[in-house]
């Protein structure tokens, strides 16, 4: 027999993991209620991004540093009062992400304005306005103008025109027209072009969700994620036993909470690729609770006789290098997008690493003491009668 | 084990040639600079030998640049329109029946229709027997008064029609600006997802926004001569008149077609044809235009379909048709459209024809204009683009139905109708779109993103690469091998199935081969543990496999679940992600349990063998 190991990681570790699971688990729950609460709107909230938020995003990169203060407070003088100014990527790039809650750049006021000056001159019919789809307004009317005469009103209240559409009507043989006025876009980027001209601001990115949209992406991004977790630990009862399920349920509840709380207490962007990380490491971070469950069963098996608390200890143990090493190499593989990473893959990179430790922590700590702990509540509930018996084989357990 | 060795090595090394080849036309792709790579300098670069060249990568829009926007059809809206229209059917009806009513309009936000009347049993009984397939009189109208409601079924058609008709209305739109490869999906909840890579323009995107279709009719010319000089200007079309050969000449040709007069006999009628909207635009724009006189004239484009002999689907082109300059009517006065059966003709039984109705000022316009052209053609002129020119084979007023050619195939009869009815109903029903989504991306950016991507990737691969060979040392270099067999394999399969690839997809094929090195790293601790046992190298090689094969099958089937359920859920460059995720997991599957398999026993075949592992 001839083979030499590099070990880093010892083999044959003695950890006792069972022993400190009560520590574990009181410091988990603390984790968990403390990102939860966070999350909540009433206390902090997540920074959900323009997917899920609905507005206008615009990531606008200068040609030399800006105060990222400075530039809030230019857009909050054009009138976005929740606008939110933050650096993006690397320092060296200059780049920021402008995001602002609203779609339509009129305000109600601006809506009002236009209305009543083209009522004052033209027989209007009817009139619609949705902020949620942008600086459009409709209009019908009992004899229409022309599309020159209308633009000339509306830029007469104040609002600059886009473009003035004559459209068919509702019904048959009527006309309607859409007034079509400066966008939020165009606005920002002149006013920001002319304040730091010297800085030569570029837009090279806009997006633009309506808030009904964004509310749909959020709710359907927590749906999947529930999906995901539900059919996993279908798969994982279907190949191990239903009794390792509420393990692998509470581990990966775990996990994706604590990736959750990256995205909270580092204030950085919840948006559409936040849900696939998350996704992600409640799908990759089963791997390590399967891997140590297949040992458990192997172990219990092997071992017969020996309790349920020392099998669990051996598992871990048995497969303590794997469980570090396969981690530790796909965390690995993140070093790349870690150092170079643009904007949305650094979040990335860094939340499904946070994911991967967390998927580690909780495979050791959380996943496999909850068997014994599960096993522990069936035999007490079964030798009721025999309290001495279960007291025994509790002690046996945490040992 | 159960097959000799030189088998499964050679199959690996088939999977490796196969990938390699399957990348060529991708390597071609992004050799090319960003601006030719959708032209036909791409079609002209990739060699003969090579896999068919549509398989290449695609960058996504967060990677190309370019215009990705949602649109929200106001399905609530074209409802309101068909039931005010219905309503005023209802009073035309009425009135041409003798039933005596006094009031026909719309209640409950247009969702409904009430009927006044002295007396209601002869209203309902009238409306009923002409409506009863689509609607229903509910209980609970005021004293005099009769409600009627549609049927959830045919209001959930509506709703289906309208954005079907949105579709094809930013479709042509679309179509008229030439991009290269847009992607129009339909989705649910009455969006559609529109994606225009390279597009720089948002402006002109949104002329697809809130403009409704803009429907004419108009006559085709087919008596006069003037664009015979085009024989001479530019080349002939190839192929002979039984069918055309296809791909047409780059730039588009000249042919000719064999065209009914309504004097009786015959004509053969010159037009234009190319494979793209913007060639044939660009032939119509430079040869046709100068010899028209554009107030007698007007150049009309259409879309063609070739079928093949046996019926399949063969090819399409684009083709000019040469109308009268004005515009004889508009969709304004065309109050609904559906597709109907013929049953009249004992030989086509059961063959499918679009019927319209007029509104009644639109009915007498119809008549007038079908009575004078009478056996000529007449161009359906959908945004700028003829979607049918049938014949004109009777007199229409307000009723009026379109005969689609004879065929055999029903099915494809049907779906013809339904887009000619659709094609009518635009102009008749508008369905309004509204952006609900819009996300640009600046042409700078995406290069940029593409080139820190890859870098990030590449740093990733090396330290993965690096670390299994300073730890497990031979048999890191197995794991290596297979690991880079398993981006390659990655690479083609997404290359093959022309799946795009996204900034967070990037990062997902980083973490693939993370995971992939996981399987690997399992496999090893596992040769460890069995050698440690006591094992003869052979012996734990063959065991670790076989002992660790469940574990990577559960490893990976638990990440695909979560690959396939994001599939779902994500659009876009998030979709991106989980394609390349769920290719990943697949391949890293291959390369961890066949290909490091393999490449061990082969190692480690003699039962002397050594290993450092």
């Amino acid at each position: 027999m001839q083979f030499k190991t590099f070990d880093i990681i010892p083999h044959g570790t003695k950890i006792d993991f069972v022993g400190k699971r009560h520590i574990a688990v009181v410091l988990s729950i603390l984790v968990n209620l403390a990102v939860i609460a966070w999350s909540l709107p009433l206390v902090h909230g997540l920074n959900f991004g323009v997917d899920f938020a609905g507005g206008t995003e615009m990531e606008v990169r200068f040609g030399k540093s800006v105060d990222a203060g400075t530039i809030r407070k230019a857009v909050e003088e054009l009138g976005f009062k929740d606008a939110s100014v933050q650096t993006y990527g690397p320092e060296a790039e200059h780049s920021y992400l402008v995001r602002v809650g609203r779609i339509a750049l009129m305000s109600p006021e601006d809506v009002k304005r236009v209305e009543e000056a083209v009522r004052a001159r033209f027989p209007v019919e009817n009139m619609s306005f949705n902020a949620e789809s942008g600086d459009k307004i409709d209009f019908q009317f009992k004899t229409p103008p022309t599309t020159e005469a209308l633009r000339g009103v509306v830029e007469g209240a104040g609002v600059k025109v886009r473009d003035v559409r004559e459209e068919a009507g509702l019904t048959a043989g009527t006309k309607s027209f859409a007034v079509i006025t400066q966008g939020i876009q165009d606005k920002i980027e002149r006013d920001l072009a002319a304040r730091f001209a010297d800085a030569k601001p570029e837009v090279r990115r806009v997006e633009y969700v309506g808030p009904a949209v964004g509310r749909e992406l959020r709710n359907q991004g927590f749906k999947a994620i529930l999906y995901a977790m539900a059919l996993i630990v279908v798969y994982v009862g279907l190949r191990f036993d239903f009794k390792f399920s509420p393990g692998v349920i509470i581990a990966l509840v775990h996990d994706a909470v604590v990736t959750l709380g990256f995205f909270a207490f580092s204030g950085r962007e919840f948006n559409l690729t936040s849900i696939a990380v998350i996704l992600t490491v409640v799908g990759y971070s089963v791997n390590d609770t399967v891997v140590v469950y297949d040992r458990i069963r192997e172990d219990q098996a092997k071992y017969k006789g020996r309790s349920l608390g020392e099998i669990v200890n051996l598992a871990i143990n048995e497969v303590f290098g794997r469980t570090l090493l396969t981690s530790f190499a796909t965390a690995l593989s993140l070093v790349g997008l870690l150092v170079y990473g643009v904007g949305t893959i650094f979040d990335f990179a860094f939340a499904m690493l946070v994911g991967i430790i967390s998927g580690t922590y909780s495979t050791w700590f959380i996943a496999a003491p909850m068997t014994i702990w599960l096993e522990e509540r069936a035999a007490r509930k079964k030798a009721g009668a025999a309290p001495a018996a279960a007291q025994a084989a509790a002690a046996r357990a945490s040992k | 084990m159960e097959r000799p060795w030189y088998w499964r090595v050679g199959l690996i090394v088939a999977v490796a040639i196969l990938s390699l080849y399957q990348l060529v036309p991708s390597w071609f792709y992004f050799k090319l600079p960003p601006d030719q790579r959708n032209g036909e300098a791409y079609d002209k670069s990739v060699p003969r030998w090579a896999p068919d060249a549509r398989q290449h990568l695609n960058l996504g829009l967060d990677l190309q640049g370019g215009i990705h926007l949602a649109m929200g059809v106001d399905v609530e809206r074209a409802v309101k329109a068909k039931v005010a229209r219905r309503a005023d059917e209802i009073a035309d009806y009425l009135r041409s029946k003798d039933v005596p009513f006094t009031e026909a309009r719309t209640v409950d936000a247009g969702r409904r229709i009430v009927v006044k009347g002295p007396a209601l049993d002869p209203i309902r009984k009238t409306v009923l027997d002409a409506y009863e397939h689509e609607m229903f009189s509910p209980g609970g109208a005021p004293d005099g008064a009769l409600l009627f409601a549609f049927k959830d079924q045919v209001l959930r058609e509506f709703q289906g029609k309208a954005v079907e008709q949105a579709e094809k209305a930013i479709r042509n739109r679309v179509d008229k600006w030439g991009v290269s490869e847009p992607d129009i999906k339909r989705k649910a909840n009455a969006q559609i997802q529109i994606q225009l890579p390279g597009f720089k323009d948002p402006e002109k995107a949104k002329e697809l926004l809130g403009r409704t279709a803009q429907l004419e009719f108009k006559i085709t010319d087919d008596e006069s001569a003037v664009l015979e000089p085009l024989r001479a200007a530019a080349p002939q079309c190839p192929g002979s008149r039984a069918g055309m050969q296809f791909p047409l000449p780059a730039g588009g040709c000249w042919t000719i077609e064999t065209i009914e007069l309504p004097s009786g006999g015959s004509h053969p009628v010159t037009f234009l044809a190319a494979n793209t909207r913007t060639e044939l635009d660009k032939l119509v724009q430079d040869k046709a235009a100068p010899v028209l006189d554009a107030t007698k004239n007007a150049i009309g484009i259409g879309e063609a379909t070739v079928h093949g002999e046996q019926g399949g689907f063969q090819g399409r082109y684009y083709r000019s048709y040469l109308l009268r300059a004005k515009t004889e009517l508009t969709g304004d006065y065309i109050a609904d459209a559906g597709v109907g059966v013929d049953n009249s003709d004992p030989l086509q039984q059961g063959r499918p024809v679009v019927t319209f109705k007029m509104t009644p000022q639109g009915a007498g316009l119809m008549e007038k204009l079908t009575t004078d052209n009478l056996g000529r053609r007449m161009a359906t002129v959908l945004d700028d683009k003829v979607e049918t020119a049938p014949y004109i084979k009777g007199r229409i007023s307000s009723n009026g139905q379109i005969t689609l050619g004879s065929g055999t195939n029903r099915q494809k009869q049907f779906e013809e109708a339904n887009d000619i009815a659709l094609v009518l109903k635009a102009g008749a029903l508008p369905a309004p779109v509204t952006i609900s989504e819009e996300r640009t991306v600046g042409a700078t950016l995406g290069p940029e993103l593409v080139k820190k991507g890859t870098v990030a990737a590449l740093w990733g691969l090396l330290a993965v690469l690096a670390f299994m060979v300073l730890y497990y040392r031979a048999s890191g270099l197995i794991a290596d091998v297979a690991l880079v067999l398993n981006g390659l394999l990655v690479l083609a399969i997404m290359s093959m199935i022309g799946s795009t690839l996204t900034l967070p997809g990037i990062a997902g094929f980083v973490l693939t081969l993370g995971m992939a090195v996981d399987a690997n790293v399992l496999i090893n601790e596992r040769i460890r543990e069995e050698l440690r046992a006591g094992r003869t190298v052979r012996q734990a090689v063959q065991q670790g496999y076989d002992r660790v094969f469940w574990t990577i099958v559960d490893a990976h089937v638990t990440t695909l679940v979560a690959g396939v359920v994001l599939m779902q859920y994500g659009s876009g460059p998030v979709r991106g992600f989980a394609v390349t995720l769920i290719v990943g997991l697949v391949a890293s599957m291959f390369t961890s349990i066949v290909v490091t398999r393999a490449i061990m026993e082969y190692f480690t075949r003699h039962d002397t063998a050594r290993l450092s592992v």
